[in-house]
């Protein structure tokens, strides 16, 4: 009997193997990978609290592309991307200077210099997301159809 | 008083010699009558016919020869000469001469040696016959003819403008009867108006007879002016006469081409920016006139054309410079949400007859595409590969490719990699790219415009999506996504009929760029094969600013049997973005899906079976990076073939606005310098002026790469009328002379586009004029 299992183990483990060539024959092994600078670890986010310096619509010199949200913290002034759709839509993100936000997202170093890839912005009871947690901007229209009741359904 | 006694003893003189010979002949005459001879005078009379003529340079067929009489007896040794013109048109006998002095026989007759026409054309002249003592001369009247030319084909011929004449023109030189074999003739139409040209390009032409003594000239192809009947005339070199050929242009014979189009960017309508696809197809006559059409808009999320119809295209214009291919595509819609109140205006760019570099050009929208030439009816069967772009239900930005084959109504034996952000946030677990999913549908017929539906797939991983279709051939096939909520386009190309594997990807260059909605980025690179599933070479990368510019890459590959394969940059053999430190990634474009395609096939310009053949469809399936592109067997990198006039367009994502422009243009390279002139849509305002621009300039020389050859870098200028240059940072790879990849690689924007050698434009079916207009409120020039 336990032989026989063993035996059994054995042929699972061969088909195994022969079902996964033939699976490889048909669809090479790809595996997709956080690639690039602009990757976003979710397992790195940290929050930040700190008050509004700015919003930029366009980026200055040495930003990164998109609009950016600048902010003091208790550490220094911190550079949060937003991306391209953060101001656009009805409900675009709406901070001024001097009011208090949290900010969640994943510290980088692009172009040399220290930059902030924001996902959330909270500022008092209202959550704006700006990215989800593969770091895609949202649009405005998936913010909107996120929100939808019956999410994904598009057809 | 010495001369007139020398005059009497000259006319004395011969009486008694004609008293002497008369008496010595009387002599041995029953019938004599001295004293009837003594006193008649010597006459002269032509023997033959006293008309003849011959060819410049030629012999007359007689001899002449003239009979002289004393009364009515032939006078035998009697001295006759014959005297030809001692200028113009006149001839020679034996001795080199205009003159010569033959004797009588004893039938009185003297024959001049041959005489043959000299070299100038003319006549009749006067050969003169005298005989000393006589009072008359004999005349004969010769004329030396020229070289005649006359017509072989028909004299008078029509055709329609910029169309070749059915016949070539054909002149028969004889001279007299005889052909004249190697008699140079020069055809010649008229300089201006109504008239053509031969296959050198100009007026005139001169040809060489045959042994038949015709000389045929080149197709000879009617100019774009209506008009005639107007003269070419074919001269003979040699004499100066001329045949004349009576030919009329008549207005352009009207007929009728399809084309498909599709096009996919950012629409300004419908509060935009949005992403947005437009596929159909277009039936245009020759005289530029849209007869009718059908075609799909769709930005998934509110402006979808109504299904299953889809818009009717009733009209519109087709006008393009025939030099340069460069023009407007009008096209007026039943769907008064497009457009301007339902008419869209595309700028072309038209690489030859058949295939067009076109983008939206009225400010509702950007976009760039391809337009070609419908080979209809097309049914579609066998093998494709294929690619989507666009956004998904969620309206994220979605990419996907593979492979599948159609028999009948059945979509089978389909294989698809996903690649975009098909979660909701947190609502479901991750998924970014889903490989090697399998699916099926049906596909309808096409109708007259080639368009058919592809159903009951789930290609978005979710659910199904409806997809329309459009023929260009039987291996080519525009896609487009018409559901309400999602919305993508692509192509699938034709396999033929072989099978695949890794033999299938040699040196290539290759090209991806990011979906319009999704992260802005693209990259081009060029490789080589070492050992079968590896490659090497190099690349550059613009990853929203973050440049790499030839930079080397390597790594493996694998193509299956279906053509369905991948390609993996090797990570530690990648290059590192500028600015990227260590313990970043390095880059992100790294792990590529290819889908083999038909290796008789041009993926930029399907109809083209001869030049720029096979390569792959290719989609990025890296993380965040929804990109689309191909990839193009290099073939040659020879800095001289890149040289002639070139079509060539882009797309161009930019910061600032998040707005992409597209253009289109035509210019021709001269050793690596690069001067075109073309459209610009640029609605989001990358240049000073937001709008449509025609009269846009481009240009910049191309610097090869002495390391990576085929590699090119060019700052390229594109200026609008009126306004100072933006430079562009441009790295050009070349698969061939005839087709070419560029990307932008700047930190502030980035692009993919082609450049592709021009052919023929004569088929062309436009008007000649200028571009349409856009709305006022859009043009900024």
């Amino acid at each position: 009997m336990k032989r026989l299992h063993a035996g059994l183990w054995l042929l699972v483990f061969l088909l195994s193997i022969s079902h996964a060539l033939a699976v490889q024959a048909q669809s090479p092994a790809i595996a997709t990978k956080a690639a690039g600078p602009f990757s976003y670890d979710v397992s790195q986010e940290v929050t930040l609290s700190g008050t509004v310096s700015s919003v930029l619509t366009q980026p200055a010199a040495g930003m990164i592309m998109g609009s950016h949200l600048l902010f003091v913290t208790s550490s220094g002034p911190v550079d949060a991307s937003l991306g391209k759709f953060a101001l656009l839509g009805d409900d675009a993100l709406a901070v001024t200077a001097g009011q208090q936000i949290e900010v969640t997202g994943v510290a980088k170093i692009i172009k040399d210099r220290q930059v902030f890839l924001a996902r959330k912005v909270t500022a008092g009871s209202t959550v704006y997301v700006i990215r989800n947690k593969h770091g895609f901007v949202v649009s405005p229209q998936a913010r909107e159809r996120a929100t939808r009741t019956t999410p994904g359904e598009g057809q | 008083m010495n001369r007139k006694a020398y005059t009497n003893v000259v006319l004395i003189f011969p009486t008694l010699t004609l008293l002497a010979i008369s008496f010595l002949t009387g002599c041995g005459s029953s019938n004599s009558a001295p004293a009837k001879s003594v006193a008649a005078t010597p006459s002269v009379t032509p023997v033959n016919s006293p008309q003849q003529s011959a060819a410049v340079g030629t012999a007359f067929a007689a001899p002449l020869a003239a009979t002289v009489v004393s009364g009515q007896n032939p006078m035998s040794g009697a001295a006759v000469i014959f005297t030809a013109p001692a200028t113009g048109a006149s001839g020679t006998f034996a001795n080199g001469t205009n003159t010569e002095t033959d004797t009588t026989n004893a039938n009185g007759v003297a024959t001049s040696t041959t005489f043959t026409a000299n070299a100038t054309a003319g006549g009749p002249y006067m050969v003169t016959a005298t005989v000393s003592g006589g009072t008359t001369a004999a005349d004969f009247s010769l004329t030396n003819l020229a070289d005649q030319v006359t017509s072989t084909t028909g004299p008078s011929q029509s055709a329609a403008i910029n169309t070749a004449f059915a016949a070539p023109l054909a002149a028969t030189v004889v001279s007299g009867q005889n052909p004249v074999s190697g008699a140079a003739v020069t055809f010649t139409a008229p300089a201006t108006g109504a008239s053509g040209t031969f296959a050198n390009g100009t007026n005139t032409e001169t040809d060489t007879t045959n042994a038949s003594g015709v000389a045929t000239s080149t197709t000879f192809t009617a100019n774009a002016i209506i008009g005639g009947p107007y003269i070419v005339t074919a001269t003979v070199s040699a004499g100066t006469t001329t045949e004349d050929f009576s030919l009329t242009n008549t207005a352009a014979l009207v007929t009728s081409s399809h084309f498909s189009f599709y096009l996919s960017g950012l629409e300004e309508i419908d509060d935009g920016p949005n992403f947005y696809a437009l596929a159909g197809s277009v039936t245009i006559d020759s005289t530029g006139v849209v007869i009718s059409g059908e075609q799909d808009y769709n930005d998934g999320d509110g402006i979808t054309s109504p299904e299953p119809s889809g818009d009717i295209i009733l009209g519109g214009a087709l006008k393009a410079d025939p030099t340069t291919g460069q023009g407007t595509l009008v096209l007026v819609t039943n769907n008064a949400t497009l457009g301007a109140n339902g008419t869209e205006i595309l700028g072309v760019q038209f690489v030859n007859s058949s295939h067009a570099l076109i983008i939206q050009f009225d400010g509702t929208a950007t976009s760039s595409g391809s337009m070609d030439t419908q080979t209809l009816p097309s049914t579609p069967s066998g093998g494709y590969a294929f690619t989507l772009s666009g956004v998904d239900s969620g309206y994220n930005p979605v990419v996907m490719g593979g492979v599948f084959s159609i028999s009948g109504a059945t979509l089978q034996n389909g294989l698809v990699d996903i690649n975009g952000e098909v979660d909701d946030d947190d609502a479901k677990p991750a998924e970014v790219a889903t490989l090697g999913n399998a699916f099926t549908g049906t596909v309808s017929a096409p109708d007259s415009f080639g368009r058919g539906t592809i159903t009951g797939t789930n290609l978005d991983g979710i659910t199904g999506i409806t997809l329309n279709y459009y023929m260009v051939g039987p291996e080519a096939i525009r896609i487009i996504d018409v559901d309400a909520n999602d919305s993508s386009c692509g192509s699938a190309y034709g396999q033929g009929s072989g099978t695949f594997g890794n033999a299938s990807l040699g040196s290539s260059v290759f090209g991806v760029e990011g979906d319009p909605w999704g992260f802005n980025y693209a990259a081009a690179g060029q490789f080589t094969v070492p050992a079968s599933g590896t490659f090497q070479g190099v690349d550059d990368n613009d990853e929203e600013g973050e440049v790499s510019r030839a930079s080397p890459i390597s790594g493996t590959y694998s193509v299956a049997s279906s053509g369905y394969g991948s390609l993996t940059i090797a990570e530690e053999d990648g290059p590192r973005l500028d600015g990227v430190p260590e313990g970043e990634e390095k880059r992100g474009v790294s792990v590529l899906g290819i889908y083999v395609t038909d290796p008789a096939l041009n993926l930029s310009d399907p109809n083209n079976t001869v030049t720029g053949l096979g390569g792959a469809l290719v989609v990025d399936l890296d993380e965040r990076l929804t990109g689309t592109g191909l990839l193009i067997p290099q073939t040659d990198t020879s800095t001289a073939s890149f040289a002639g006039n070139y079509a060539f367009g882009a797309q161009d994502f930019f910061d600032g606005k998040f707005w992409e422009f597209d253009f289109v243009g035509q210019g021709s390279v001269t050793t690596g310098t690069l001067a075109g002139t073309g459209l610009v849509s640029d609605p989001g305002g990358f240049f000073a002026r937001p709008g449509t621009h025609t009269g846009v300039t481009f240009s910049g020389i191309a610097t090869p790469d002495a390391i990576n050859v085929g590699r090119y870098t060019i700052p390229l200028a594109i200026t609008l009328l009126g306004g100072n240059p933006d430079d562009l940072a441009v790295v050009i790879y070349q698969a061939s002379g005839g087709q070419l990849l560029l990307m932008d690689e700047n930190e502030n924007g980035m692009s993919l586009g082609s450049l592709q050698q021009q052919g023929s434009l004569t088929a062309m079916p436009a008007s000649k004029g200028a571009e349409a207009k856009v709305k006022p409120k859009q043009e900024n020039n």
